[in-house]
């Protein structure tokens, strides 16, 4: 035995710590949103007009909002919208992108150049203005969100999709799939798809902490998850017009929301160098 | 060289064009009509009637567009529908707003990231990098209205250093302008500097272990000359690029941060017409931000070409 692996497990610590600490800080997000009615300790919803702005205490640990909501069970359930406000919309950019970018990158020619030039326009406008408007144009709701902050994460799917088919086909096993005459089809189901899906799944968990942020962007704005629905964009925007007298309406929901897109960020870096080695410096 | 420039010229203008077609398009068919939202929800059918007759609300939408967009090359950007004042003035007005505040939060980005991405890149894999990256790791993860909510707590009403919002112009108080725009500038620029301080830090580290860089320590050179002036100097060219995106991209946030600090920028006017239905509000500031960020786009694409014109046989080979 070499003892190098009985040293250095596969997935040590040491060489992996952004994906472990990534993956604790997503995990505990993740759980927080799927036990939240176990979890917390009052609903989200009960207000009680004698309990209002209290300060963290032993009843409300981390205190009460300016209608007596308790501020720690909304700051769990808010976790919810978050969550399924990212993996919609990432599935529909990862899947858009991968549409896109695997067709561009294949078939190539006029086809290629439109879809790209067309992904580049979209690509050139700042996120949240491009949210903004496309709020506008869908009407104001979570579903419209989730929508919304999907198209804007399809162009960066496709070019990352493209660049990985063109990749993948200038390897020879290709050219020996074409000479056997392999169809397209297969060919892209067999060859090109598992190849590109590694990279995509990367970038997948940045767009994931991205829409977090754009979710939380919008529902502060207002035009995203719409109150009494607890968000963390709502409830920092409601915060704000009470920072003096409870400055923890502001602090807590930013707070859960630094950990959940720090947690995405740290797992998205930690499979990019588990991924690919070579990519770490 | 020149032909890259003529090549980006060429696709530069059928982009704007295209840009402010989609735009039309996407805002002429939001929901709600814009006379009940001017006129009130109690407003009769005629007065809507009219009220659309007057507008040109009323003829086909390609008639509108082509209409509009010979108005807006004049520098006629409409009328508002809330208020019936000119839209070109407030655009004007409101312009240097917020391209101080994005220049401002630009320059705090770059403050911050090229010294410490440079200082990360020198100390590569000690424990000076490993703290600089955490911070830019920590900075990433901040969204920029959580930031700015965290500093008018400690900035403005804990140290009461800096007005918590508010606007002066540049030409009437430089002074008490900068004061204002100091908290709003932070706010976007260290959440920014954390990508742009993770991109200086690759291109150093790359840069550092070039021959020539070994050459310039071979042979005794002053090792912060070779720093500051060889190394960061051709580093600088990739994140020039980098640099354009993200400058763009602070446009994005202008919108919730000037909001947020209360300035009456271009961001606070495309809320203003997003909450009112008011269309040429709405349209022509979303259009304004987005053509500054594409010709922005332009200048740095000529730019790092110029500057390094292996860039451009690199891009033709791709």
């Amino acid at each position: 035995m070499s003892g190098q692996s009985a040293v250095r497990p596969p997935l040590g610590w040491r060489r992996y710590r952004l994906l472990w600490i990534g993956g604790v800080l997503v995990a505990l997000v993740c759980l927080a949103a799927l036990f939240a009615p176990w979890v917390t300790p009052y609903s989200p919803y009960d207000l009680d007009v004698t309990d209002m702005l209290q300060a963290p205490s032993a009843t409300h640990w981390l205190g009460t909002d300016e209608i007596g909501r308790d501020v720690l069970s909304r700051t769990v359930f808010a976790a919810r919208i978050s969550l399924q406000v990212g993996l919609v919309a990432v599935a529909v950019g990862l899947f858009g992108g991968l549409l896109i970018g695997v067709v561009a990158g294949y078939w190539g020619g006029i086809l290629d150049l439109a879809l790209m030039r067309a992904m580049e326009l979209l690509f050139s406008f700042p996120a949240i203005l491009l949210a903004i408007v496309l709020m506008a144009v869908l009407g104001t709701s979570i579903l419209n969100a989730m929508v919304a902050i999907g198209i804007i994460f399809i162009p960066g799917f496709a070019r990352l999709a493209r660049v990985s088919t063109q990749k993948v086909l200038r390897q020879s096993y290709i050219d020996a799939a074409r000479t056997i005459g392999m169809a397209d089809a297969r060919i892209l189901q067999r060859e090109i798809l598992p190849n590109v899906m590694t990279p995509l799944l990367v970038e997948a968990m940045t767009a994931f902490a991205y829409a977090v942020i754009l979710e939380s962007s919008l529902s502060f704005l207002g035009l995203g998850a719409q109150p009494p629905e607890p968000s963390w964009g709502n409830m920092l925007s409601t915060g704000r017009g009470f920072m003096a007298q409870a400055p923890w309406l502001a602090i807590v929901p930013g707070a859960a929301l630094f950990v959940g897109v720090l947690g995405f960020n740290l797992l998205g870096d930690g499979l990019r160098d588990f991924f690919d080695p070579r990519m770490k410096d | 060289m020149l032909r890259l420039i003529v090549v980006r010229l060429a696709w530069f203008f059928p982009t704007i064009l295209v840009t402010s077609m989609v735009l039309f398009l996407a805002v002429n068919v939001i929901p709600g009509s814009a006379a009940k939202a001017a006129l009130g929800i109690d407003a009769t059918p005629q007065a809507i009637a009219r009220f659309e007759h007057e507008l040109g609300l009323d003829r086909p939408l390609y008639v509108q567009y082509f209409e509009w967009l010979a108005r807006v090359l004049q520098g006629d950007f409409g009328t508002s529908f809330q208020n019936r004042v000119p839209v070109g003035p407030e655009i004007l007005a409101r312009l240097p707003v917020t391209l101080e505040l994005a220049l401002l939060a630009f320059l705090i980005a770059n403050l911050i990231a090229v010294p410490l991405g440079a200082f990360a890149a020198y100390y590569h894999q000690r424990p000076v990098d490993t703290v600089i990256s955490a911070i830019a790791t920590l900075f990433g993860a901040i969204p920029n209205f959580w930031m700015a909510t965290l500093l008018i707590l400690l900035l403005g009403m804990t140290l009461r250093w800096l007005p918590a919002g508010g606007y002066v112009p540049f030409a009437e108080n430089p002074a008490m302008n900068l004061r204002l725009l100091l908290m709003p500038a932070l706010s976007l620029g260290v959440v920014s500097s954390a990508l742009l301080l993770r991109i200086m830090r690759a291109e150093m580290i790359e840069v550092l272990s070039s021959d020539y860089i070994r050459t310039a320590f071979a042979k005794g050179a002053n090792p912060s000359v070779v720093i500051w002036k060889h190394a960061l100097r051709n580093s600088l060219i990739p994140f020039l690029t980098v640099g354009a995106v993200e400058f763009g991209w602070l446009f994005g946030g202008v919108v919730i941060i000037e909001d947020i600090f209360l300035l009456p920028g271009l961001g606070s006017l495309v809320l203003v017409g997003i909450i009112n239905r008011d269309y040429p509000v709405l349209l022509s500031s979303v259009l304004v931000i987005t053509v500054v960020v594409l010709t922005l786009n332009l200048v740095v694409d000529i730019l790092a070409a110029v500057l390094d014109p292996r860039q451009v046989h690199a891009r033709s080979e791709q």
